[in-house]
C-alpha cells in the first residue's frame, strides 16, 4: 500500500504552513542563486559595462540621473553620426532607462549614495531574480507550486538566459524577460478567471515591455495566435473574450505613448494579427449572444454566413490597405525570419551581425543542456491535459523552437518557455515516484497475467502497519491533493509505482542530472558568458592570468590627448564604446541594426561612406575624411596576439556595404587574389594591398619582428618585410599589445601639394614630371 | 599611280571588310548556337580584340564530368537562358553585344593566360572602339562576383549594365510548382473530409509539436540556411568548429533527443500503468539505463565539438 | 472595429428581405425584452451609445480629415476601450454567465471595470496631446 512510511502525527494545517515556508525559503535561495551566478565578471575583473550597446544605454542613463527625465527625454545627441547627430528622445526605448533611473533616485531618497554605474551593472542580475520568481508563478498556473520552483530553478541559473543578463551586461534585455514573463503570466491569470484586472495588469505590464525591448512583438503576435487557436479549436468563452479586450484594448492604446513605437500599432504588418483577432473576437461574441436569444434554424445559418462574410471583409480590407501601402508591409528585420536568405541578399548590414547568425545545435545544448530533451517530454506531458493555458505553452514551444534555430539571438525567447515545459515534464516524474502509495493488488484481478500470490507476498513485505490506516490515508489525500491531478482522475490506487528501490533509482537518477545541470551552467556561466569584451583575459606560459586591457588604455589616451570636439572615425561596432569610454564624437555607431526599421538614406550612405574611405587607396579616402572634418581614425587589429575579432577579418563587410552604395569604384572580388582567396602576404591582391585598411592594420609591423619572418597570428600568414608606407596619416597611438591603433589625419600641405608628393620630397626623392617642360623657342 | 591608292583603298577596304566579317562570323556562331557563342581559342581572340567596337560577356567554365564543377553545372544553365533572352533583342542593338561560353576542356591555354584556377568566372569586355567604348578609358573586363548565387535574375540585371539595352530576362512560370500546388490544394480538400477526425485528435498535434521542436533544435534550419551538405566528402559527418554541422548531425541529434524524452515518457506514462512488479521494475530499470548511456552518448558528442568542454558520464 | 459593427448592421437589412427572417428578427426582440434585467439593459444602452460615438468619430477621420493622427486615435480607443470595458462587465454580471466566472463575483466584476476604465482614461488623456 505505501512504498515507505509516512508520519502519522501531523495536522494538515501544519503541513500546509510548513509547505509554504518551504516555498519561500526556495525561492530565496533561487535569488540568490541566480543573482551570485551572474557576478562572476565582476569578481574577477571589475564591475564595468561589458560589450558594445551597453555603453550607449549607460550614456543615456547617466544624462537621465544628472539631468532629470525631461531632459533625457528631449535630448539630441550631437555627437553621434557627425554631422547628422541623433534624436536620442525618439529612437531608443526608454524601460530600461527609465528603471535605472527610478532604483537610483530612490536610493537615493533613502540616503543610500550608490553610483549609477553600479546600478547599471548590477540591474540584470536583480531583475533575473524577479524573472525567476514571475516564472514561478507562471508555472504555477500550469501545474503547481512544485512544478513553479523547479521552472524558476531552471530560468535562474541557465545559460540561455544568463547570455544576456550578466552583471555589466546593460541591454534591454536585462528587464524584458522579466515582463515578458509577468505579462504572460498576468494574460494566463486572466484567461483563467476571466477578470478584467487582470487584463489590464497584462496591459500595463505590456506597455513596459514595448517602453523596454523591441522584441515586444514576439507578445503583441503570441497573445492573438493564442485567441485564434482557441477559437479554432471551439474553446471560446466569455473568459476569453473579457481577457483578450481589455488586454488589447488598453495595452495598445499605451504602447503608442512609447515615442519610438509611435502609430505603428496600426499602421504596420506586425501588429495588425492582433487588430485582426481583437475584430475577429467582436464578432463571435456577437453571434455567441444573438444565439442564445434566437432558436430559429434558418436565422442561426444566416447569422454563421454573415459571420463568415463580416469577417472575410475583414480581411480583405486589411489585405487591400497593406496594398495601397497605407499598413506597411513586414520590415527587414522581422521578414528576414521567415525568408532567410533575404537579410543577405538586400540588407547586408543585417546579414553581418553575428548574433543574426542561424542556430546550430551544440549551441542549444550548451545553452540548455538536459532541458532540450525534457522539453519534447514536458510538451507532451502538457497535452495529455490540454487547458487552455497549455495551449499557450505549446505555441509558444513550437514558435519559440523555430526562432531560436534561424537566429542565435532569438535562443533567449526560448529559454523560459524551456524552463517551463522541461518543470512541468520533470515535476510530473518526480511526482509519480515520490508518491508512496502503492497500486492495490485486488483491484487487478481483471488485469492481465498478474500473479496475485507474489504481489501479496510483496505487499507484506512492504506494507505500513493497518491499524492506522485512516490517519495515514488522511494525510495521504492531503499529501496527494496537489499532486499528480491525473491520478485521481484515472482512480486513486489503479497506476502506480511498485516498490522502494525503483524509486530510489529513479530519483537518484533525477537527482544527479540535475546536479550534472548544475554543474554545467557555472561553467558555461563563468567560461563562455562572463567575459566583459572590453577586457580579455589570456593565461601566461606559468599559470597566471594576464589582463589585456588595450581598448581601455586606448580609450583613456584618446580621452586625455585630443581635443574635446575631435572627430574619430571607426567602424561601427566601437562607435558607442568611443562615444562612452573615451567621450569623443564618432562617425558612426552601433545604432544601425537597432534602428535598421528607421535607417534613413543619410544613415545607411554615412556607414557605406566609412567602408568606402576604409577599403579604398590613401588619396580617395583622404578628401573623404577632410569631407566629415575626421580627426582620428582608429582600427582594432589582433594580428600581434592572435585577436581575431578584428577589423581585417570584418572588413569584407565593410567593403560589401561600400559596393551596396558605389558598386563602380568597389568591388569585392578585387581585394580577394585571382585565385579567389583572402589573403594579406604578398600574394593579396593591390586593392587589398592599397586599402587603408591594411596600411593602418599592416603600418610599421613589420619592425616588431627585427627582421625575422613576420607573421600575423590570427590569419597565419607571413607579412611582407616592408610594411605599406603611410601618407596621408600620422601614427598617434598604438597600444601595447597592439590591439587598438589610432591615426591622425594630416592637415592639407601648406603649400598646396598633394601629401603624397610632400612626403616624396621630404624624402629626397626627385618629383616625376607628369607634364614634359615646356619648350621654349628664343624669339629671334 | 593609281595603284598604291588602290592597293590603299583595297586594304581598308578589306579592313573594314575583316572587321565586319568578324563581326558577322560571332553573329553567326551565335544564332547557330541559341545566342551563345561557343569560344576556342581562336574565336576568343577574335571576339576580345582589341578593335572591337562592340561588347562580350564571356563565361568560362569547366563542364566536363571529370572536371567535378558543381557550381560550373549549376550556372550554365542560368547562364544559357540571359544569352536566350539577349538573342530576342531586335538586331541592331543585340549584334552590338555577344553572350559567349568558353569550356576547359576546348581552350585551356586562355584559362592559363588569364591566370585562371577556379570555375565559373563571367568576365564582361567593354567595347574597345566605337561609340561604346567607356568613357574612363577602363578597357579591363568587369569580374561578375557571384554574391547573389548562381540565379540567373541577378546575373541579368548586374549584365544589363554592360548592355546596349537591358536584358529583357523573364523568370519562367515554374509550371511545375504551379501544377503541384494545385494538385496538393485539391487533395488535400478531398482528403480533408476523410482525415478530419485525424485531426481533430489532439495527439496528431502533439507528433506534429515534438517533432517540429526536435527538428528545430537539431539544427535544421542552419543546414538548410548555409547549404550544408549532409556529410563531408571524406565520410567525416561530424563538422569540425562549434558553430557548424552536416546534414547528419542534425539527424542523430534529434534522434537522441526524441530517445531522451521517449525513456522519461514510459518512466512516468507507461510504467506507472504496469500491473505486475517485475515487468515494472525491469521497465523501470531499462529506461533508466537507456537514459544514462544515451545521455553519455550525447554528452560525448558535445566533447567533441566543444574541445574545452571538462564533463563526461560514462562514455 | 467598424468591421463588426458593419455586420451587426449588415445583417439586419439582409435578413429583414425575406418575410421569415423579419419575423425570427421580431421574435428575437422580444426575446431580449421579455429575458433580460433591466441592468442589463441599462448597459446595452451604454453599449450603443458608445457605439454610434465610435462610428461618428471613424467617419470623421474618412470624411473630413484625420490630422491630429493621435487625437483621432486617443477618441476613438476611447470609446472602443471602454465599450469592451463594458461588455466584458455585462458578460461577468449576466446570471447566465455564473459558471463561466468562478472567480469573479459581480462586485468585483464592477471593480475591475473601474479600475480598467480610469486606466484607459489615463492612457487616453495623455495621448489627446
Amino acid at each position: 500500500m505505501l512504498a515507505y512510511s509516512l508520519p502519522s502525527d501531523i495536522s494538515p494545517s501544519t503541513y500546509v504552513n510548513a509547505a509554504s515556508l518551504v516555498r519561500i525559503v526556495a525561492l530565496g535561495l533561487i535569488s540568490a542563486a541566480a543573482i551570485s551566478s551572474r557576478l562572476f565578471a565582476v569578481i574577477n575583473f571589475e564591475s564595468i559595462i561589458h560589450e558594445f550597446d551597453p555603453w550607449f544605454n549607460y550614456r543615456a542613463t547617466k544624462v537621465l540621473a544628472s539631468e532629470g527625465f525631461y531632459e533625457f527625454w528631449n535630448w539630441f545627441d550631437p555627437t553621434a553620426w557627425y554631422p547628422l547627430g541623433r534624436v536620442v528622445g525618439g529612437t531608443i526605448y526608454p524601460g530600461l532607462m527609465a528603471t535605472s533611473g527610478v532604483i537610483y533616485n530612490l536610493l537615493h531618497a533613502l540616503n543610500l549614495p550608490v553610483d549609477i554605474r553600479n546600478i547599471c551593472v548590477l540591474l540584470a542580475p536583480g531583475f533575473s531574480a524577479l524573472t525567476a520568481w514571475a516564472t514561478y508563478m507562471f508555472t504555477k498556473e500550469m501545474k503547481d507550486e512544485s512544478a513553479g520552483l523547479l521552472a524558476a530553478a531552471f530560468i535562474g541559473i541557465v545559460p540561455g538566459y544568463i547570455s544576456r543578463s550578466v552583471a555589466g551586461s546593460y541591454d534591454n534585455e536585462a528587464i524584458a524577460i522579466f515582463l515578458l514573463m509577468f505579462t504572460f503570466f498576468a494574460w494566463i491569470k486572466a484567461l483563467k478567471t476571466g477578470s478584467a484586472l487582470f487584463g489590464t495588469v497584462a496591459a500595463l505590464f505590456y506597455f513596459y515591455m514595448v517602453a523596454a525591448w523591441g522584441g515586444y512583438a514576439f507578445i503583441t503576435n503570441m497573445i492573438p495566435l493564442h485567441a485564434f487557436v482557441l477559437l479554432l479549436m471551439g474553446r471560446y468563452t466569455s473568459r476569453l473574450y473579457v481577457a483578450y479586450c481589455s488586454w488589447y484594448a488598453i495595452g495598445t492604446l499605451s504602447s503608442m505613448q512609447v515615442p519610438f513605437v509611435g502609430f505603428q500599432p496600426v499602421r504596420t504588418s506586425e501588429h495588425m494579427a492582433a487588430l485582426g483577432i481583437f475584430g475577429l473576437l467582436q464578432i463571435v461574441a456577437f453571434a455567441q449572444l444573438i444565439r442564445s436569444h434566437v432558436s430559429s434554424k434558418q436565422f442561426q445559418d444566416l447569422l454563421f454566413v454573415s459571420v463568415i462574410s463580416a469577417a472575410g471583409l475583414g480581411m480583405a480590407a486589411m489585405v487591400l490597405l497593406t496594398y495601397k501601402g497605407w499598413i506597411a508591409p513586414w520590415t527587414g528585420r522581422f521578414y528576414s525570419l521567415w525568408d532567410t536568405g533575404y537579410a543577405k541578399k538586400y540588407i547586408p548590414i543585417i546579414a553581418s551581425v553575428s548574433e543574426h547568425q542561424p542556430t546550430a545545435w551544440p549551441s542549444f545544448f550548451m545553452d540548455l543542456h538536459m532541458l532540450t530533451f525534457l522539453f519534447p517530454f514536458g510538451v507532451l506531458a502538457l497535452f495529455r491535459q490540454l487547458r487552455d493555458e497549455h495551449v499557450f505553452v505549446i505555441i509558444y514551444a513550437v514558435m519559440g523552437t523555430y526562432f531560436a534555430g534561424v537566429m542565435v539571438r532569438l535562443m533567449l525567447t526560448l529559454t523560459p518557455c524551456v524552463c517551463v515545459a522541461s518543470a512541468v515534464g520533470l515535476s510530473q516524474l518526480i511526482d509519480t515516484f515520490v508518491d508512496p502509495r502503492e497500486p492495490d493488488v485486488e483491484q487487478e484481478k481483471e488485469g492481465g497475467d498478474a500473479a496475485p500470490s507474489k504481489q501479496a507476498a510483496k505487499k507484506e513485505k512492504n506494507a505500513a502497519p493497518i491499524t492506522g490506516v485512516g490517519a495515514i490515508d488522511d494525510i495521504v489525500s492531503t499529501l496527494s491533493g496537489a499532486s499528480s491531478p491525473e491520478k485521481d482522475k484515472s482512480g486513486k490506487t489503479k497506476a502506480g509505482i511498485f516498490g522502494l528501490d525503483t524509486r530510489m533509482v529513479v530519483l537518484f537518477n533525477t537527482a544527479a542530472m540535475l546536479l550534472f545541470f548544475v554543474l554545467h551552467c557555472t561553467w558555461v556561466t563563468s567560461n563562455a558568458y562572463s567575459s566583459p569584451s572590453v577586457v580579455l583575459a589570456s593565461t601566461n606560459p606559468d599559470g597566471s592570468q594576464h589582463i589585456i586591457d588595450d581598448f581601455r588604455e586606448a580609450y583613456y589616451w584618446l580621452r586625455m590627448n585630443t581635443k574635446e570636439d575631435a572627430v574619430v572615425m571607426s567602424w561601427w561596432d566601437y562607435g558607442y564604446q568611443i562615444a562612452g569610454m573615451a567621450d569623443r564624437v564618432t562617425l558612426v555607431d552601433n545604432n544601425t541594426w537597432n534602428n535598421s526599421t528607421r535607417l534613413t538614406a543619410g544613415c545607411a550612405a554615412h556607414i557605406a561612406t566609412v567602408g568606402k574611405a576604409m577599403s579604398s587607396p590613401e588619396e580617395i579616402a583622404y578628401p573623404i575624411l577632410r569631407k566629415h572634418d575626421v580627426n582620428y581614425v582608429l582600427v582594432i587589429f589582433g594580428g600581434l596576439i592572435g585577436y581575431s575579432g578584428d577589423d581585417i577579418n570584418k572588413f569584407l563587410w565593410m567593403v560589401r556595404i561600400a559596393q551596396g552604395v558605389w558598386p563602380d569604384e568597389i568591388q569585392e572580388p578585387n581585394y580577394f587574389t585571382p585565385q579567389g582567396e583572402y589573403r594579406v602576404d604578398d600574394q593579396a591582391s593591390k586593392a587589398m594591398r592599397e586599402s587603408l585598411m591594411y596600411k593602418m592594420s599592416y603600418y610599421r609591423f613589420a619592425e616588431l619582428f627585427g627582421g625575422g619572418q613576420v607573421m600575423d597570428r590570427v590569419r597565419q600568414q607571413q607579412l611582407p618585410k616592408q610594411s605599406p608606407t603611410l601618407d596621408y596619416l600620422d601614427e598617434a597611438f598604438t597600444s601595447e599589445n597592439w590591439i587598438v591603433r589610432i591615426y591622425q589625419v594630416k592637415k592639407e600641405d601648406s603649400l598646396g601639394r598633394d601629401l603624397k608628393s610632400a612626403n616624396g620630397f621630404a624624402q629626397g626623392k626627385k618629383r616625376k614630371r607628369s607634364k614634359p617642360p615646356v619648350k621654349r623657342r628664343a624669339l629671334a | 599611280m593609281l595603284l598604291p591608292w588602290l592597293a590603299l583603298l583595297c586594304l581598308s577596304l578589306h579592313v573594314l571588310a575583316a572587321k565586319d566579317s568578324a563581326r558577322e562570323q560571332l553573329v553567326q556562331l551565335a544564332s547557330k548556337n541559341n545566342g551563345v557563342v561557343r569560344l576556342d581559342e581562336k574565336t576568343y581572340d577574335l571576339l576580345t580584340s582589341p578593335d572591337r567596337d562592340w561588347s562580350a560577356a564571356v563565361h568560362l567554365t569547366a563542364l566536363d564530368k571529370r572536371r567535378r564543377c558543381n557550381p560550373c553545372r549549376e550556372f550554365d544553365p542560368s547562364w544559357n537562358a540571359v544569352a536566350k533572352a539577349w538573342s530576342t533583342v531586335p538586331r541592331s542593338e543585340r549584334d552590338n553585344h555577344f553572350f559567349a561560353t568558353l569550356d576547359f576542356d576546348e581552350a585551356p591555354t586562355v584559362f592559363q593566360k588569364l591566370g585562371l584556377a577556379s570555375a565559373p568566372v563571367v568576365y564582361v569586355y567593354p567595347a574597345a572602339e566605337g561609340p561604346r567604348r567607356p568613357a574612363s578609358g577602363k578597357l579591363a573586363p568587369y569580374k561578375y562576383d557571384f554574391s547573389h548565387g548562381f540565379d540567373a535574375e541577378p546575373l541579368a540585371s548586374e549584365l544589363s549594365r554592360h548592355t546596349p539595352v537591358p536584358i529583357p530576362y523573364k523568370a519562367p512560370v515554374d509550371w511545375a510548382k504551379w501544377g503541384t500546388f494545385a494538385v496538393i490544394l485539391v487533395s488535400g480538400i478531398i482528403t480533408l473530409r476523410f482525415i478530419s477526425p485525424v485531426l481533430q485528435s489532439r495527439w496528431t498535434w502533439a507528433i506534429g509539436t515534438i517533432l517540429t521542436s526536435l527538428v528545430m533544435q537539431s539544427g535544421y534550419m542552419f543546414t538548410r540556411i548555409r547549404g550544408m551538405p549532409y556529410t563531408a566528402g571524406n565520410g567525416q559527418w561530424i563538422a569540425p568548429g562549434f558553430q557548424n554541422q552536416y546534414g547528419q548531425e542534425t539527424q542523430v541529434v534529434a534522434m537522441i533527443y526524441g530517445l531522451l524524452a521517449i525513456s522519461f515518457l514510459m518512466l512516468t506514462v507507461v510504467a506507472p500503468l504496469q500491473k505486475s512488479p517485475q515487468r515494472q521494475r525491469m521497465q523501470i530499470y531499462l529506461w533508466t539505463a537507456v537514459n544514462l548511456i544515451i545521455f553519455s552518448v550525447l554528452v560525448s558528442l558535445f566533447r567533441t565539438k566543444n574541445r574545452g568542454y571538462p564533463f563526461k558520464l560514462f562514455l | 472595429m467598424a468591421g463588426p459593427k458593419a455586420s451587426s448592421t449588415a445583417a439586419r437589412p439582409a435578413s429583414s428581405s425575406s418575410a421569415g427572417d423579419s419575423s425570427a428578427i421580431q421574435s428575437l426582440w422580444r426575446t431580449y425584452n421579455d429575458t433580460t434585467p433591466s441592468r442589463l439593459k441599462l448597459v446595452d444602452c451604454f453599449l450603443v451609445f458608445l457605439m454610434l460615438s465610435g462610428i461618428a468619430q471613424f467617419l470623421y477621420c474618412i470624411l473630413v480629415t484625420n490630422f491630429p493622427f493621435n487625437a483621432f486615435l486617443a477618441g476613438f480607443g476611447s470609446c472602443v476601450g471602454q465599450f469592451v470595458l463594458t461588455a466584458s462587465l455585462r458578460a461577468q454580471v449576466n446570471p447566465e454567465n455564473r459558471a463561466e466566472f468562478k472567480e469573479v463575483s459581480p462586485e468585483r466584476a464592477f471593480a475591475d471595470f473601474a479600475l480598467g476604465s480610469i486606466v484607459l482614461h489615463f492612457f487616453v488623456f495623455n495621448f489627446l496631446g
